[in-house]
């Protein structure tokens, strides 16, 4: 009974910080204009002199409020019997504690709006008509009441849910994994004998790749260009993927060679600063080697460095490119802060690209080529070795792996693609400048391989399309994008460090030994 | 380094390359460091003065940051990425402090427009480091315990992308919480920046302002502190017993977690502490303001030789030195002193990972 008492507290006290730092981004007002689109009712009347935004920001809450009484409800440690009681209590205080904490942060924020105290000056998201709309167009006093009620109740009933209602089977339910759901999937025979068709994937990916060849056709310029850039990423991913997905070296300076290939695209096509005017055709392959060769000269010398170290000094490398662009310094070679305009573009046969749709399935077959290239680079030797050596460099160097050179292969094809997207990129966009190449590029590649899977690609096609993709399709969520980033990073490595769709190595390492995920022998240094 | 077991021939082409590149490089300096003083001065010994100052009020700053890198790789061999963050959200406390003490009122009748930051600067000055100090500790525990203790066992990539994930959260969080707009730090007028004493040097004045002599004085009171906690006190001795080898310390009835989190603890405090000096000194607060002093200290930290506490002190003085004389010698333009910092920052980890007080690593370390 103490122990349920003691963890409902914690999940009171947690959930009431979330919800209040919720509050304070400006998170709940976006969550109910967020499910009024989803709903699409925005436009519905009021209902009890309440908005429709009002409303669903209340079932928000509200289900923010239920997950507060399943966890406040969860079954202590060594708790053998599965009693009514402790969960209905647990969820109780839970509700309760959330409730008091949000309800004092609105009866404060209430207070001091009624007295017009410019709140906003200093916390950005409590503009007075937040406020009003989270305290419902309520008094102060009603509004921390609502909230003491409304989060007590979900609380509650949240108890209830957990373990009260389900007996248990709500939580083996909503525990069970989906990645054993597909497994099992795969046992049914009739699919085993269809999957083991060798022609059946083919088919599969022939279909979706029409599919995804057509989606250009009906989507609008704004999609277009959209696609474009998450497949830039998706690129941009792959490329990341062979250097720390299956080479196991952390870049953290990837737009380095992304900015090389965008400025190699720019100076060579554009018609200042250096009026080269060269065609597209001639530029690309000189940007993608461009890369290439950075990526060895960087690489060469840094490759003999650990892990962390690697990670910092390509972040100091990539840093330096970016302040070498943005700096004075060479304006008159690189268009410095103001970038390079005009970019040229591609032509072919004699017709000039300028519709977005061309663009489009030009960055298309650059990721079918980019595709085929790293399927066929991990399943050659080459690809072997690189997975070897992420295991453990020490034994893959008594395999007769030549770890160096290996390395120093993976950093400059990684690099090489790279400056393939950048100088597609550029082309694109028809102009190229500093603000294109800050660390959130490369932080936002990582996140794509990390997320999507490492060392797998349609782990990486997933995560630029999550990452980069649903953030322009739930545009409320713009300025969250960045923030839900860092977190998705955080919580990936918490829960899945193998990402969402884990490589098919990987998954065969984690059955096992579970857990661990890396090198075991490093792994096991506590 | 992990090449020790190349082939010896391999190796000894490293180090010629390795040698020729440093003696071109000492070559270069000196011939700068001639050009510049004695071949065409370009600058007054004022101007030098003033470099020179900066240099130290700066590197003061990034030393107490890149003492709290250092106690913590030193423990978990992890780099806490998110630690220039947190020295963000000690320079918010002070902001917050500040803005709030200017708020109160304290009349007096030779002044009745008095309010308390200027009344009281000495009490002003304390609080807000001491609430800096305390948030920013307070955050490093929750970071420690929310994103770094599941991760303790797991391979040493995971734990620094989760370090990366918390620093982007903490920073854009604190965007949008506060808004991305700079703010002003209100220092009290005892205290304005660019207000010192006047020093008269080659002809001209050169001013050492009081922040400044503040920055400084409190960044070695913190490090004299820090430098007896960890030599002489009870805590001291089970950190360094936890860095040295955790089953053994836990075997010698050691508790492995809490030395962790305490320790995370003070370098979240030395970040909030170095935050409030930021903010008073230079003067700006925004979410943003952490991540270049973080990596230019992590920097600082690995020049010293990180996992060593004199060798963060050292190498944050030596950077902050660098950074506002190197331009000058260096003949470069003062934009490029960031290009300096992580010049230094990729040069040092390559030919010396050690750095200039540095142990030497056994191969677990390594």
């Amino acid at each position: 009974m103490k122990r349920q008492l003691h963890l409902a507290l914690n999940a009171g006290i947690t959930f009431g910080i979330v919800t209040i730092f919720l509050f304070l981004i400006g998170f709940t007002g976006i969550s109910g204009a967020l499910l009024a689109d989803l709903f699409r009712n925005k436009n519905a009347n009021p209902f009890l002199g309440l908005t429709p935004i009002m409303l669903n920001m209340l079932i928000f809450l509200a289900l923010v409020g239920l997950w507060a009484g399943v966890s406040g409800s969860r079954k202590s440690k060594g708790q053998e019997e599965d009693p009514w009681a402790p969960a209905l209590l647990g969820g109780l205080i839970a509700g309760l504690v959330h409730g008091i904490m949000v309800g004092l942060v609105a009866l404060l924020v209430g207070t001091l709006n009624l007295h017009h105290v410019p709140m906003n000056i200093y916390l950005a998201a409590l503009l007075p008509a937040a406020i009003k709309q989270f305290l419902l167009a309520l008094s102060p006093n009603q509004g921390a009441l609502f909230y003491l009620g409304l989060f007590t109740l979900t609380g509650f009933l949240g108890g209830l849910l957990s373990r009260g209602v389900g007996r248990g089977v709500w939580r083996v339910r909503a525990g069970a994994n989906w990645k054993t759901t597909w497994d099992n999937f795969n046992q049914i025979t009739a699919i085993k004998r269809a999957r083991s068709f060798r022609y059946t994937d083919y088919i599969i990916y022939g279909i979706l790749l029409v599919i995804v060849f057509l989606i250009p056709l009906v989507a609008g310029q704004y999609w277009n260009y959209t696609i474009g850039t998450v497949a830039i990423y998706v690129l941009l991913g792959l490329g990341l993927n062979i250097v720390v997905g299956l080479a196991g070296l952390l870049d953290l300076g990837y737009v380095a060679f992304f900015a090389i290939g965008a400025y190699t695209m720019a100076l060579l096509t554009a018609p200042t600063p250096h009026h080269l005017m060269w065609s597209f055709w001639i530029a690309l392959p000189i940007g993608v080697v461009l890369a290439a060769l950075a990526g060895l000269l960087l690489g060469a010398p840094v490759l003999r460095l650990r892990g962390d170290y690697l990670a910092i000094v390509t972040l100091g490398f990539g840093e330096i490119i970016r302040l070498l662009s943005t700096s004075d310094v060479l304006t008159s070679f690189s268009g410095g802060p103001r970038g390079v305009p005009s970019v040229g573009g591609p032509t072919l046969f004699g017709k000039p690209f300028n519709s977005s749709i061309d663009y489009v399935y030009l960055i298309f077959l650059a990721v079918l080529l980019i595709i085929f290239v790293t399927n066929r680079l991990q399943n050659s030797r080459v690809g072997r070795a690189w997975e070897a050596m992420r295991e453990d460099e020490t034994v893959s160097r008594a395999m007769g792996i030549n770890t160096l050179t290996q390395k120093l292969l993976a950093f400059a094809i990684g690099a090489a693609f790279a400056g393939l997207g950048g100088a597609l990129f550029a082309s694109r966009n028809q102009f190229t400048g500093p603000e294109d190449f800050t660390f959130m590029v490369s932080v936002n590649v990582v996140a794509v391989v990390i997320v999507g899977g490492m060392g797998n690609i349609p782990g990486v096609i997933a995560g630029a399309l999550v990452l980069k993709g649903l953030p322009e399709v739930l545009r409320e969520l713009q300025d969250y994008r960045v923030l839900v980033f860092g977190a998705l990073l955080v919580v990936m490595m918490l829960w899945r460090p193998a990402g969402l769709i884990p490589s098919s190595r990987r998954k065969m390492e984690e059955r096992k030994d579970a857990g661990v995920i890396e090198a075991p022998q490093e792994g096991r240094e506590k | 380094m992990p090449n020790t077991k190349s082939p010896a021939r391999r190796v000894s082409t490293y180090r010629i390359v390795q040698l020729v590149l440093g003696v071109l490089f000492a070559g270069y300096l000196l011939w700068r460091i001639y050009v510049v003083f004695i071949g065409h001065p370009t600058y007054g010994p004022d101007t030098w003065a003033r470099f020179l100052i900066s240099g130290i009020v700066l590197g003061s700053v990034y030393a107490v940051i890149a003492i709290g890198y250092t106690l913590v790789y030193g423990i978990l061999r992890m780099i806490n990425f998110a630690h220039g963050d947190i020295m963000m959200i000690g320079a918010f406390g002070g902001y917050f402090v500040f803005e709030a003490f200017k708020a109160i009122p304290a009349p007096t009748k030779a002044n009745p427009n008095l309010n308390f930051l200027n009344a009281q600067p000495i009490i002003s000055v304390a609080v807000a480091f001491l609430v800096g100090g305390a948030i920013a500790a307070l955050s490093g525990y929750f970071l420690e315990k929310i994103a770094y203790r599941p991760l303790r066992t797991a391979p040493r990539l995971v734990p620094l992308i989760s370090a990366i994930g918390a620093s982007i959260f903490l920073e854009n969080a604190a965007q949008l919480m506060f808004g991305s707009q700079r703010r002003d730090f209100s220092n009290p007028t005892m205290l304005t920046r660019g207000n010192g004493w006047n020093l008269h040097i080659g002809g001209s004045t050169v001013i050492l302002t009081y922040t400044g002599v503040l920055t400084v004085v409190l960044s070695i009171i913190l490090m004299v502190g820090l430098y007896w906690l960890v030599m002489r006190t009870r805590l001291g001795r089970a950190m360094r017993a936890v860095a040295e080898n955790k089953q053994t310390a836990a075997l010698m009835g050691i508790d492995v977690d809490g030395v962790i989190s305490r320790t995370f603890i003070i370098s979240g405090a030395l970040a909030g502490f170095a935050g409030v000096m930021w903010g008073v000194h230079l003067g700006l607060v925004y979410f943003y303001v952490g991540f270049l002093p973080g990596l230019k200290a992590f920097t600082a930290a690995v020049l010293g030789g990180i996992g060593s506490v004199p060798g963060a002190m050292l190498g944050g003085l030596f950077l902050g030195l660098v950074e506002s004389v190197g331009p000058g010698i260096l003949g470069m333009s003062f934009q490029l002193a960031d290009v300096i910092a992580f010049g230094i920052l990729v040069l040092v980890l390559i030919f010396r990972p050690t750095g200039i007080v540095g142990e030497v690593l056994t191969e677990e370390k390594v």
